[in-house]
């Protein structure tokens, strides 16, 4: 068996506050297949960002351990990159969107012409050539998710990491940016793993569906989604397997089944 | 087209309180015989001839040259000291209140100090600028690099950034709307102590004018130089506006649309 390119062993998050510890995650345990797309979903407040922030190296999770690619994770790892919901703040606001592109690019080491190349793709990639110039808070809240996704694709991670990436926008930019996400993936062969609280996004993109569910939380289930791709916005979601898988999901997250 | 008149109407309600009120000092003062009152008129025949410009090269470049360098000296050691004081958590906690003690003498009562720890001459006066100038400095750098937003600390971070990378890249920039508020305070700092560090011991200089001027009961001569620092101190803010305002051309831009 080849190697999975997340490995979450038996983790454990505890978190010190005033009133007692705060259990968070109780043996939570799941492989993520190499090119796979991953969504956690779970009742709000159950531990899906703190997850993620295990998940990026921001935290270290007090019992059990991560791996990536067979390496016990301790920072945050080469090869992974994320996008976070909040743009508005992710993204440097005093940086134009090349340079806010440009930025993780320093760990690269490329030279000058060869940061710009790769800027001027990761914009073309996500439908926002001729942007470079302008500052990320003169864009739309949908454009500046893109530039998130630019931004995150310009360092060419092998694991792309996103936390409610589409939440903050409005329904229409959101499914254009659930397709961005579903090429890019395809474009570049990424392991994706998306948290969000949108089931039906959830199901639209993934192979796989993770729910958290109880307090602690841990895997109540993994669902796999076993409708071809290409998926589409027009089809798939008329599709009785997709509002079977959704109706399935949503149960378990609601702690109805 | 618009836009100029809109510009020119700004300025004409900026201007009109001033306008009145040289107006009536003009004409309250025109029949005054009381020395320490000189008509306007009489002020502004010696202003010309001072300040336009026989003594500038003596009294105001001297005290602009002492006030920029003081200024710069401030702000060149307090903003990296600052920026490393904020990132460090326990670095604040020790520094802080050495700072506030320092910072709340005021800078004025500092220049008797620095002249008998430096003598009188513009080393001193230099001294005494960026001294008093860089506290406020210092503790809005301390300030705006400690409150970094964490999303924005987070990103940097899963970005692999290098801890200095994070510094100087992310945490600075993010801190220069603080950071520029702490320069304001140390500019008009700067000022005050760059007049009265002449004060004492300087033939030079508009603070050393004014006072010579006043001590010799050449009083038109002590109301230009009055008249000369309000103007300098209006123009050099205005200056000081316009730096910030293209240096933080982000952060109004973003507010704005806001």
């Amino acid at each position: 068996m080849t190697t999975p390119a997340i490995s979450i062993r038996d983790v454990t998050m505890d978190y010190p506050t005033p009133d007692g510890v705060n259990h968070v995650l109780d043996g939570v345990s799941y492989d993520v297949a190499e090119g796979h797309f991953v969504s956690i979903v779970g009742p709000s407040g159950v531990g899906k960002t703190t997850l993620l922030r295990l998940l990026t190296g921001l935290a270290t999770p007090t019992g059990g351990e991560i791996q990536v690619r067979g390496q016990r994770l301790t920072s945050s790892p080469e090869g992974l990159a994320v996008v976070l919901q909040d743009y508005t703040r992710s993204l440097m606001p005093w940086l134009t969107v090349e340079k806010n592109i440009a930025l993780p690019l320093r760990n690269a080491k490329l030279s000058r012409t060869a940061t710009r190349e790769r800027v001027e793709e990761s914009l073309a990639e996500v439908g926002l050539t001729g942007t470079g110039r302008s500052y990320p808070w003169q864009l739309s809240g949908g454009m500046q998710q893109r530039v998130s996704i630019a931004r995150a694709i310009a360092v060419r991670p092998s694991i792309l990491v996103m936390d409610e990436p589409f939440a903050s926008v409005d329904a229409q930019t959101r499914f254009d940016l659930e397709d961005l996400v579903l090429k890019v993936r395809d474009d570049f062969g990424i392991t994706t793993l998306m948290v969000t609280h949108d089931i039906d996004e959830a199901v639209y993109l993934s192979d796989e569906i993770v729910v958290l569910y109880g307090k602690p939380a841990v895997v109540r289930d993994i669902v796999k989604i076993d409708i071809p791709f290409p998926r589409s916005q027009m089809t798939t979601r008329n599709d009785h397997r997709f509002a079977d898988l959704r109706t399935h999901v949503y149960g378990m997250v609601r702690g109805l089944e | 087209m618009m836009r100029v008149w809109r510009w020119i109407l700004a300025i004409l309600i900026g201007a009109w309180l001033p306008i009145v009120f040289i107006a009536w000092w003009w004409n309250a003062s025109a029949e005054s015989t009381n020395p320490y009152f000189p008509p306007l008129s009489v002020i502004w025949e010696q202003f010309k001839v001072n300040w336009i410009f026989e003594l500038v090269p003596v009294h105001v470049v001297p005290s602009i040259r002492n006030l920029l360098v003081g200024f710069l000296i401030a702000a060149v050691i307090a903003i990296p000291a600052g920026t490393l004081i904020g990132a460090s958590r326990s670095g604040t906690r020790y520094v802080e209140p050495v700072v506030d003690f320092i910072r709340s003498i005021p800078p004025v009562a500092l220049v008797p100090i620095f002249i008998l720890l430096l003598g009188l001459d513009a080393q001193m006066r230099i001294t005494s600028i960026a001294f008093s100038a860089s506290f406020p400095i210092l503790l809005a750098t301390i300030e705006g690099v400690r409150s970094t937003n964490l999303v924005v600390l987070d990103t940097a971070k899963s970005f692999r950034l290098s801890r200095s990378a994070i510094l100087w890249r992310v945490r600075l920039p993010g801190a220069m709307p603080t950071v520029f508020a702490g320069l304001q305070v140390g500019f008009q700092i700067a000022f005050v102590v760059t007049i009265a560090s002449e004060v004492l011991g300087s033939g030079f200089g508009l603070g050393a004018f004014t006072l010579i001027a006043t001590d010799s009961f050449l009083i038109v001569d002590a109301w230009t130089g009055v008249i000369l620092l309000g103007i300098l101190g209006y123009l050099l803010n205005l200056v000081f506006d316009l730096v910030e305002r293209i240096s933080l051309r982000w952060y109004y831009g973003q507010k704005k649309l806001s």
